[in-house]
């Protein structure tokens, strides 16, 4: 069974080198063509929001899928400040610390 | 590198508490050396999710270590293909915005330097992150699962600078929620990520974006 934990690992770690040296080695002397440069950039802003909003916005378990909206959802008020906090360039350390803080404070007082 | 060596005590504590050895989070952040994906692959490992899927998430969520390592290209031409194999493994984002902050073209030792310095700290932290990971009974009841999507959106918000890359996000937002809800795993992450973005380079003029 932990074979396949390694296995995963293995499979990770090659796909990221594979992302990390071509273009190092191949890349010296020409320059990226600009439109595949503009994919690569917004590459991660469409990754980062697609891996995080689910994450808050919808809740998985045994019985399905269900949007988690309302206002009694702490992570959504928990999202709120973090992406307040990070927008203000808040130090980053610090604005996940208080995103942490602002979820655990709402489910105790829930 | 504060803020890197505490990234790796979070990243050991919550891999150890979602039930990884901690021989096999050491061997994770050597060998993939990339916080955000391994940050999304423990969970799903946890959960006993399929190979491919992790490794494909993986796959998407590095991409942009494709832009990075394009960008440090032309200032490592000078370098023979031995370096170039191992500095290509320590491309990571903090290193890259502080060459290129320095000077363009980037300075080949000014991220050498950084590399190695955050490589370390990432390590030391995941070395004192792992044996506390079994210390906190509820995880959530601190809040502690919260912080996987708050590096996320924080990361969002740091990279939001034209208005095109705000109809970006919010299109991949919408998309992967929607699709969350209807396919299982991490569907939802490779779909949006890689539709969105490829979509709006075709759409997209490079100059002004």
């Amino acid at each position: 069974m932990r074979s396949e934990v390694w296995l995963v690992i293995a499979g990770m770690a090659i796909v990221t080198y594979f992302t990390r040296a071509p273009l190092l080695f191949v890349l010296a002397r020409r320059p990226l063509p600009p439109r595949l440069r503009l994919w690569l950039r917004l590459i991660p802003l469409a990754v980062l929001p697609a891996i995080a909003l689910p994450m808050v916005l919808v809740e998985r378990d045994a019985a399905g899928a269900r949007l988690a909206l309302s206002l009694a959802h702490p992570p959504l008020w928990g999202a709120v400040v973090v992406f307040a906090l990070a927008a203000l360039r808040v130090n980053l350390l610090l604005t996940v610390a208080l995103g942490v803080a602002v979820v655990a404070l709402l489910r105790a007082l829930a | 590198m504060p803020s890197v060596f505490v990234y790796g005590t979070v990243f050991g504590g919550l891999a150890v508490q979602a039930g990884l050895r901690p021989l096999e989070v050491w061997g994770m952040s050597v060998l993939v050396f990339a916080g955000a994906s391994q940050f999304v692959a423990v969970p799903l490992l946890a959960a006993g999710a399929p190979a491919a899927a992790i490794v494909l998430t993986t796959y998407v969520i590095n991409m942009r270590h494709y832009l990075m390592a394009a960008t440090l290209a032309p200032s490592f031409r000078a370098f023979p293909r031995g370096w170039l194999a191992l500095v290509a493994h320590v491309i990571n984002d903090e290193s890259f915005a502080v060459a290129v902050a320095r000077r363009h073209p980037p300075d080949p030792w000014v991220f050498i330097g950084s590399a190695a310095a955050v490589s370390g700290a990432f390590l030391a932290g995941v070395a004192v992150g792992t044996p506390l990971g079994g210390l906190v009974a509820d995880p959530a009841r601190w809040g502690l699962d919260f912080a996987f999507p708050a590096v996320f959106l924080a990361l969002v918000a740091l990279q939001l600078r034209r208005p095109a890359d705000w109809v970006v996000a919010l299109m991949a937002a919408a998309l992967a929620v929607a699709i969350a809800r209807v396919l299982p795993g991490t569907w939802h992450i490779v779909i949006a990520g890689f539709v969105v973005s490829a979509l709006a380079a075709l759409v997209l003029q490079p100059e002004t974006a």
